[in-house]
């Protein structure tokens, strides 16, 4: 080969090497898809999103559950909890979206064409279902969801740890700011409610007597005793007997555990996890009453499934819903009780689910049912940030409750306006 | 001035001249006092290190027992073990999949950059200043709302979950097309005009004379730039769809926000994901210097 | 690559005189190389920069809540909700609070730390790699070590365990906004990330520095020390200082990381990125505010930099050598 074509042959492999790169197909060659498993013979491809439960071997259990069902092949995402909302949203925007996938009852999902209705898997077993959670996921007479789980929230606490105090179990946020002074000690904290307080602030609300939205979707917070309630907090905030800067938020039993605070808000998921902690030596208690004239107060949150309304496959993730979450009791009181504790939905489960029969378990099961308050699918999360924003600025800092009430109900408005004219 | 580029000093001035001089800040402080301070600034930047091979070698319950300890009683070596056979999150994939990301997106990112760069720089265009000022101006623009667009877009490619979709779309760096035209405005022109009258194009006295002869820049910017796409963390997030394809900060991730923390595992994981660059860098800081020695930004 | 044969080229010297003319049309058209040098850029920036752009522009003069393709035009209203808005504006006040620590402070730091390492004659190369370790750490593993290690506010935080033997009590460093002890957790962070990368820019601008200029000042009498120091080194590094200062306050705008992964759900400590994060990307997915947001402070940063343009001359690239 000549000098010269063998200068020009460089030249122009520089010249492919730089292009290709910009082309579309140039990496293609080093490597390519990294892989989504690809179907067997059975034709329809599923994705679900759920977000990381915490509790070891939940990730199997959803997995071994998709890999039962014969007609279709479904895959599952597991999405830690921080990131699972800007995941799904952001591909919830694009075709790579799920088909199906986990999340809160909220209208605007709706109202955006976001969720597909459900009604005809859900109406012919709607009886066996607990009517509130039936109610959180209608919209305009059509059910848009299926509840996987229901999961009160409430006070974990120590009861050593009560007796060496000689505190009585609160059923006033006063009696509830004695406990956590008396129990305050160089080494444990009376008191975690989160590192944010987020958690708490609807059972304030609600123990306040008060609620988020009313039957006709109108500000229901902004009360006396909603004020009260968060100049209480405030106090509680400042006292120096509240944990503050865990490493972990409210949501796992770590601080409780490890001996960081004596009363711990958390949910009922937790409670095999603290049982192997702490063996006996603990109970639980619903968010106290805010004011005298409130009542006591548990939030009863959860999980639900929704099918992609966009998908391509929705009478195949609608199919692959009704298989598991209606049909398989099997499974689903599994996924309730195996892991963390949960409530099923299904009135027959939760009546026959031993494991929720005794013990504490019973305890969560009564607080649900006595004290308990379901979603409201109106209250959308711009809503929630706007109360969230409330306690930012009112019981983590020191603004006038009623001005920062006064701002949210301001986001709240321009939010309903849109939502619901 | 001749081929070679201006090497940077090493070390102090050379020898043989009668004044002894002191340089930089040279004399604010005596010999001891520079030790000193050297030696409380080397401790507080070596703390975090520190805490994170303690935490990671150590089992949960002395890291959030009631007494500190400065070192785990027993050194718990099985927790590198017990990472690499998580079964939920493949970190050794994970691992890779950064390498081959950072190494694609380091190569393709001095490519695309370093032309533009030195088009931008060097070839005497009338319109050259117009798209100097459109790629300057996309620095201004925060890039965590052009996001959402950018996954939409990116994922209607069909680039989800593929290397294409994490290297792509990052090659494409006014930042760093800016430093290359910065750099290139000091390249000694001489060099070129006489590559040029030996017939070269622009081409050719690119790839021939210009290259070889900033290959300390190029070791710079590579440096940083595998360290960006080391580190980068939002994109592949949302592109790496399937286990598969998370980068090493996806599945780090997974350790830090699940429901539970795991405290050794976390540290671990951190640990693990922060090593590969400090060899890198050991091995290529001293480039780095004298890369950064020829940018357009010096004094 | 292929860089290493140029002496092949030199040979044929006959040969290569006659292809060369009737290709030089387009081979030595400056037009056309400038293209094909800045073409694959271009293209690529285009589509994968321009494009999201335009498309939040687009998106801003429109109401877009759980959609990037929304029909509904309302013209300038988000723009109106944007500027109207307390948190925004605020996030504006955060930046400004921010970069007042963090420019100055990293500024301080890495010089001195360069400094210090260019006048040491024993393990340089040692203190060099230490001080800029840190570089190869990411803002996610910086944030961890910060936030569950040192200033974790339970007793097993180091910084509370070390307060913890003088009696103090222990802090909720990230928790509690009152003292805001958030910007010293956040300033660290940055501080301990950044600064060996700046440092490693006035190593070399303190190497360049002509050895005349000390010598000259020692013939004329100036004490080495503080004297030299004001009237040689920092004027020398002046333009490296101002190129620092500069990435600095880009860097402090574009700050996001840190503050998304140490004060989740605050109300403040939030910079701009960060607020339209949680307003456009976030659980409230309005992209048409976020996007208006967006250009909102794109039009402000542009007008700051072209300000700082004309006063420091930076960034106009005939005179940057």
């Amino acid at each position: 080969m000549s000098a010269l074509s063998n200068s020009n042959w460089d030249r122009r492999s520089v010249m492919r090497a730089a292009m290709g790169l910009a082309a579309a197909g140039g990496l293609a060659a080093c490597g390519g898809n990294t892989g989504r498993s690809n179907a067997s013979g059975s034709g329809v491809n599923l994705t679900q999103y759920f977000h990381a439960y915490g509790e070891a071997g939940t990730e199997q259990a959803i997995k071994k559950y998709a890999k039962a069902y014969d007609k279709a092949n479904v895959t599952t995402q597991w999405i830690t909890s921080a990131d699972f909302e800007s995941k799904l949203f952001a591909t919830l925007l694009t075709d790579n979206a799920p088909d199906l996938f986990e999340f809160h009852p909220q209208i605007q999902m709706i109202r955006s064409g976001q969720v597909a209705d459900l009604t005809d898997i859900v109406e012919p077993v709607k009886d066996d279902f607990n009517p509130a959670d039936i109610q959180s996921h209608t919209v305009d007479g059509k059910i848009y969801g299926v509840r996987m789980i229901d999961d009160p929230q409430f006070f974990f606490y120590r009861k050593s740890m009560f007796e060496k105090a000689g505190v009585e179990v609160p059923t006033t946020l006063d009696e509830l700011m004695e406990a956590a002074a008396k129990l305050t000690t160089s080494k444990v904290k009376g008191l975690y409610l989160g590192n944010d307080l987020h958690n708490v602030i609807h059972p304030m609300i609600w123990s306040a007597g008060a609620d988020t939205l009313n039957e006709k979707n109108e500000i229901a917070y902004h009360t006396d005793g909603v004020i009260e309630g968060i100049k209480k907090m405030r106090k509680l905030f400042t006292s120096g007997d509240l944990l503050l800067g865990a490493p972990t938020e409210s949501w796992d039993p770590s601080s409780l555990n490890q001996g960081l605070c004596a009363i711990q808000f958390c949910g009922m998921w937790a409670m095999p996890g603290i049982q192997d902690a702490l063996g006996d030596d603990w109970g639980v208690f619903p968010f106290p009453k805010t004011i005298d004239s409130g009542k006591q107060s548990v939030y009863n949150g959860g999980w639900s499934m929704f099918v992609n309304a966009k998908s391509e496959n929705v009478e195949a993730a609608k199919e692959y819903v009704k298989w598991l979450w209606i049909d398989q009791k099997e499974y689903q009181e599994d996924w309730a009780t195996s892991y963390g504790f949960h409530i099923p939905p299904r009135t027959s489960l939760a009546e026959s689910a031993t494991k929720l029969k005794s013990g504490n378990a019973a305890e969560g099961v009564r607080l649900f049912n006595e004290f308990g308050h379901f979603d409201n699918i109106g209250w959308t999360q711009a809503m929630i940030t706007s109360l969230e924003d409330v306690f930012a600025n009112s019981v983590r800092k020191d603004m006038d409750p009623e001005a920062a009430l006064d701002k949210a109900d301001a986001a709240v408005n321009r939010e309903l306006k849109k939502l619901f004219g | 001035m001749t081929t070679t580029m201006p090497e940077v000093r090493e070390s102090a001035p050379p020898s043989g001249k009668p004044v002894r001089v002191k340089r930089g800040g040279g004399g604010v402080m005596s010999s001891t006092g520079l030790y000193i301070a050297t030696g409380v600034a080397t401790f507080l930047f070596l703390v975090p290190f520190y805490l994170l091979v303690r935490n990671a070698l150590s089992t949960d319950a002395e890291i959030t027992g009631e007494n500190w300890k400065f070192f785990p009683t027993d050194i718990q070596w099985g927790n590198i073990g017990e990472l690499f056979s998580d079964e939920t999150v493949p970190f050794a994939q994970s691992l890779w999949n950064s390498a081959v990301v950072a190494t694609l997106h380091t190569v393709g990112v001095l490519l695309v950059c370093s032309l533009a760069g030195y088009g931008l720089a060097r070839i005497p265009y009338k319109h050259a200043n117009k798209v100097f000022y459109a790629v300057l101006g996309t620095l201004m623009v925060p890039t965590a709302v052009t996001f959402v667009p950018s996954f939409v877009l990116v994922s209607s490619l069909g680039w989800v979950d593929t290397y294409r979709g994490l290297i792509i779309p990052g090659l494409f760096s006014g930042f760093t097309c800016f430093l290359f035209r910065q750099y290139f405005l000091g390249f000694p022109k001489e060099l070129e005009e006489a590559a040029r009258v030996d017939g070269l194009g622009y081409w050719g006295a690119y790839w021939r004379i210009v290259v070889p002869n900033s290959l300390n820049f190029f070791a710079a910017m590579a440096t940083i730039t595998f360290i960006q796409g080391w580190n980068s963390f939002l994109w592949p997030l949302v592109i790496g769809q399937d286990p598969g394809s998370w980068t090493v900060q996806v599945a780090l991730s997974n350790y830090m926000t699940n429901q539970t923390v795991v405290f050794h595992m976390i540290f671990m994981a951190t640990a693990f994901s922060i090593l590969p660059l400090v060899f890198v860098f050991l091995f290529l800081q001293r480039w780095l210097v004298q890369g950064i020695a020829q940018t357009g930004i010096k004094g | 690559m292929s860089t290493t044969k140029t002496r092949d080229l030199a040979r044929p010297a006959p040969a290569k005189a006659s292809p060369a003319k009737p290709r030089r049309g387009l081979r030595g058209s400056p037009t056309f190389n400038f293209w094909l040098f800045t073409g694959p850029f271009l293209i690529g920036l285009t589509i994968f920069v321009y494009a999201p752009i335009l498309w939040s522009l687009w998106l801003s003069f429109f109401e877009a809540r759980f959609t990037v393709t929304p029909d509904k035009f309302v013209g300038f209203e988000n723009y109106t909700y944007m500027l109207t808005n307390d948190d925004f504006v605020g996030s504006l006040v955060t930046f400004t609070v921010f970069a007042a620590f963090i420019v100055p402070t990293t500024w301080a730091l890495s010089l001195g730390l360069a400094l210090l390492v260019n006048r040491l004659r024993f393990m340089r190369a040692f203190f060099r790699s230490v001080f800029f370790l840190p570089t190869a750490c990411s803002y996610v593993a910086a944030s961890l070590i910060w936030k569950m290690s040192i200033f974790s506010g339970v007793r097993f935080g180091l910084m509370n365990t070390v307060l913890g033997w003088f009696g103090i009590e222990n802090i909720a460093w990230l928790a509690d906004p009152n003292p805001p002890w958030y910007w010293l957790v956040i300033v660290t962070a940055r501080l301990w990330l950044q600064a060996g990368f700046y440092m490693i820019l006035f190593i070399a601008a303190l190497q360049n520095i002509p050895d005349e200029l000390y010598e000259a000042a020692s013939i004329d009498g100036a004490k080495p020390g503080w004297q030299t120091f004001w009237y040689i080194t920092l004027p020398q590094l002046r333009a490296t200082s101002t190129a620092v200062i500069l990435l600095l306050l880009v860097a402090a705008y574009q700050a996001f990381d840190e503050f998304f992964n140490l004060l989740s759900k605050t109300t403040w400590g939030r910079p701009p990125l960060v607020e339209l994060y949680y307003k456009a990307l976030g659980e409230s997915q309005d992209y048409g505010a976020g996007s208006a947001g967006a250009v909102i402070l794109t039009v402000l940063i542009c007008a700051v930099t072209l300000l700082q343009g004309k006063i420091m001359g930076f960034g106009r690239g005939e005179e940057s050598k």
